[in-house]
């Protein structure tokens, strides 16, 4: 029983006037929230797509302008290039993400001395401001002082030069890509370790009278309790992934994935909010695409 | 032989164990490393600088600055000429003290610091009500509430931006410094709005009923339950979510850019600390010794509510 039904045991038999009294009382405290979401989140969502169809001025009024900004975007190749370069760097970081965080979770999962503070170090990518990361990132990829190409290159003999890997544009979405996953692998790690924690010990004992070895017990036990959670994990990693920003913004330039391709349209040189919102809505457009077909394949709602 | 696998499987396993957390931390070795060395130092692979260099968080922090830029003629004309007052003199040293100008780290600090802690209160009181609402109080549509506020997830800052640029930019609030700031800051508690509401809810539904229910009894209000026992029964996860909505407003980069792009004297940290990179003041330590600055008190501030923390992040939602 959960409490919500002790509550209605509790109060709403004592009749309609309580009933009443209540709902007020809930709508009363919700309101504020619902106000502010309704008023800054869901009508400046509706606002961009009536934006999109619009020349926008920041001063002065708008110019209706029907769909000619939508078809600009999709007919301009820069467009495709940005969605292509945002499939991979979402795919690559999601799977990223929840492979390093599916391990460590694993290894997590067992007690040794210290582990309170093994567990702290590595959430700290996570909460770390990515702005004051991202320095010392560029700084271990530095071709000149960079400990990175002092292994590859010095060491390892793996690069014929010297290269800057961020700033040069073959290499840069790969840097971002390993950047994404370091800073968000604690989120799966923590979620997956929770999943982890739940699963009935027992099952584990019944297997081991069954002779099942340490990946078998992986295979047949763990893997099937969980896959719903990393179902839903992979899902919101993708969404949010899907929907960064400062990650790579703030990493490199060279790496134009679809919101930086937005902001650059909408904020920089002649600012042009009207394709801006187009793209923003279009990049949405796509996103709840890929949200059903998802939920209907992998959760199998 | 049994002990000798065991003994191999044993470290195998701290290996790994090591693996990831060298992982995890290495950039932030680098960073601390970085910003305490000399120059001639830097491409020294060694994570230990060969000579202390703390002038760079001098510079930042602004200690023992005073003397060092002025040059000695202007010292020792300063020294020379009796008619000058007191005031005047120190008018003309501060003249030389440009460091200032560099990466001004406290007035950076000091925005973020207000930006942050206000969003924060404002989105956790706001929240406190609302998360009781749907968790405790029984009425038709809280479900739908309560899922469209799962929506808010699938938003991103970027489809967000535009439309409330051009909102706050027609309704004239982007053009004083003042409005720019109250806009940025009710974003901010836009931002971290679901999230607090998400992990309260969740916490408000393991307190167990009757204890509220004795407490209606005895007389008192529905408000009086709130304030009296909901909240001092949960002050801990109240305080967790207040820290992260202030982290999450802390770090916050994209919309400081665009809304205090035209009030320099505004800038948060990490738009501080992006100019600095982009100008011709970017020199390696005093970026690494930024980034510390930036970063350390977010790590302490995380470092007390860790394990509250991710008890309430795996429990429910947790936006980013």
């Amino acid at each position: 029983m959960n409490s919500d039904s002790v509550i209605s045991k509790s109060i709403f038999t004592r009749g309609s006037i309580l009933e009443d009294r209540e709902k007020k009382f809930g709508w009363f405290l919700i309101l504020p929230s619902l106000i502010i979401i309704v008023s800054l989140v869901l009508y400046p969502i509706v606002y961009n797509i009536f934006l999109s169809f619009f020349e926008v001025k920041v001063t002065g009024n708008n110019e209706f302008t029907g769909i000619q900004n939508h078809l600009n975007i999709i007919t301009d190749p820069a467009f495709w290039q940005s969605v292509t370069t945002s499939i991979v760097y979402v795919l690559f970081t999601t799977l990223g993400t929840t492979l390093v965080g599916l391990c460590v979770a694993l290894l997590m999962n067992r007690k040794f001395p210290l582990r309170g503070l093994v567990r702290s170090l590595i959430l700290l990518p996570y909460v770390a401001p990515v702005i004051a990361v991202v320095y010392s990132w560029q700084f271990i990829f530095d071709p000149v002082n960079g400990i990175f190409m002092h292994i590859a290159y010095d060491k390892l003999h793996l690069f014929t030069e010297r290269i800057n890997l961020i700033r040069s544009p073959d290499t840069s979405i790969y840097v971002a890509i390993l950047f994404g996953i370091w800073k968000n692998f604690p989120f799966s790690y923590l979620m997956i370790l929770a999943g982890l924690q739940a699963i009935d010990t027992g099952l584990y004992e019944a297997a081991e009278i069954d002779g099942c070895k340490g990946w078998q017990k992986f295979r047949y036990i763990t893997f099937p309790e969980i896959y719903f959670l990393l179902g839903s994990i992979i899902l919101l990693r993708a969404i949010w992934n899907f929907n960064k920003f400062e990650e790579v913004f703030l990493l490199t330039q060279n790496v134009k994935v679809l919101p930086i391709y937005t902001y650059l349209k909408a904020f920089t040189g002649i600012m042009d909010i009207g394709h801006g919102a187009a793209i923003a809505m279009i990049q949405f457009i796509l996103l709840i695409g890929f949200i059903l077909i998802y939920v209907k394949r992998v959760l199998k709602w | 032989m049994v002990t000798s696998t065991n003994l191999l499987k044993k470290s195998i396993f701290a290996l790994s164990i090591f693996i990831v957390v060298l992982f995890a931390i290495f950039p932030f070795i680098q960073m601390l490393s970085t910003s305490l060395k000399y120059q001639w130092d830097w491409g020294n692979p060694s994570l230990i600088p060969s000579k202390l260099n703390i002038d760079a968080y001098k510079e930042l922090l602004n200690i023992g600055q005073a003397e060092k830029e002025v040059p000695q003629s202007v010292l020792n004309l300063l020294e020379e000429n009796t008619e000058l007052s007191k005031k005047q003199k120190k008018e003309i040293l501060d003249k030389y003290k440009s460091t200032g100008d560099v990466f001004p780290f406290f007035k950076f600090f000091f925005n973020s610091l207000i930006l942050a802690f206000s969003s924060a209160f404002i989105s956790v009181l706001i929240a406190i009500f609302g998360a009781y609402s749907f968790s405790r109080v029984r009425y038709k549509g809280r479900g739908i509430i309560q899922r469209s506020v799962l929506l808010v997830y699938m938003f991103g800052p970027i489809l967000l931006l535009i439309p409330l640029y051009i909102l706050s930019a027609k309704f004239g609030l982007i053009s004083t410094s003042v409005g720019a700031f109250i806009t940025l800051m009710t974003i901010y508690m836009v931002l971290t709005l679901p999230v607090s509401l998400y992990m309260l809810g969740n916490y408000f539904r393991t307190i167990p009923y009757s204890i509220e229910e004795s407490a209606l009894i005895e007389g008192c209000s529905r408000f009086g339950v709130i304030w009296r026992i909901v909240i001092p029964l949960s002050i801990s996860i109240i305080v967790t979510v207040f820290i992260y909505a202030f982290m999450i407003a802390w770090n916050e980069y994209l919309f400081a850019s665009v809304f205090l792009k035209s009030f320099a004297e505004l800038n948060t940290l990490p738009l501080g600390l992006r100019q600095l990179f982009v100008s011709k003041n970017a020199i390696w330590d005093r970026i690494m010794a930024a980034s510390m600055l930036s970063a350390i008190p977010v790590i302490v501030l995380f470092m007390l509510i860790q394990k509250q923390l991710t008890g309430g992040m795996t429990a429910g939602g947790v936006k980013e």
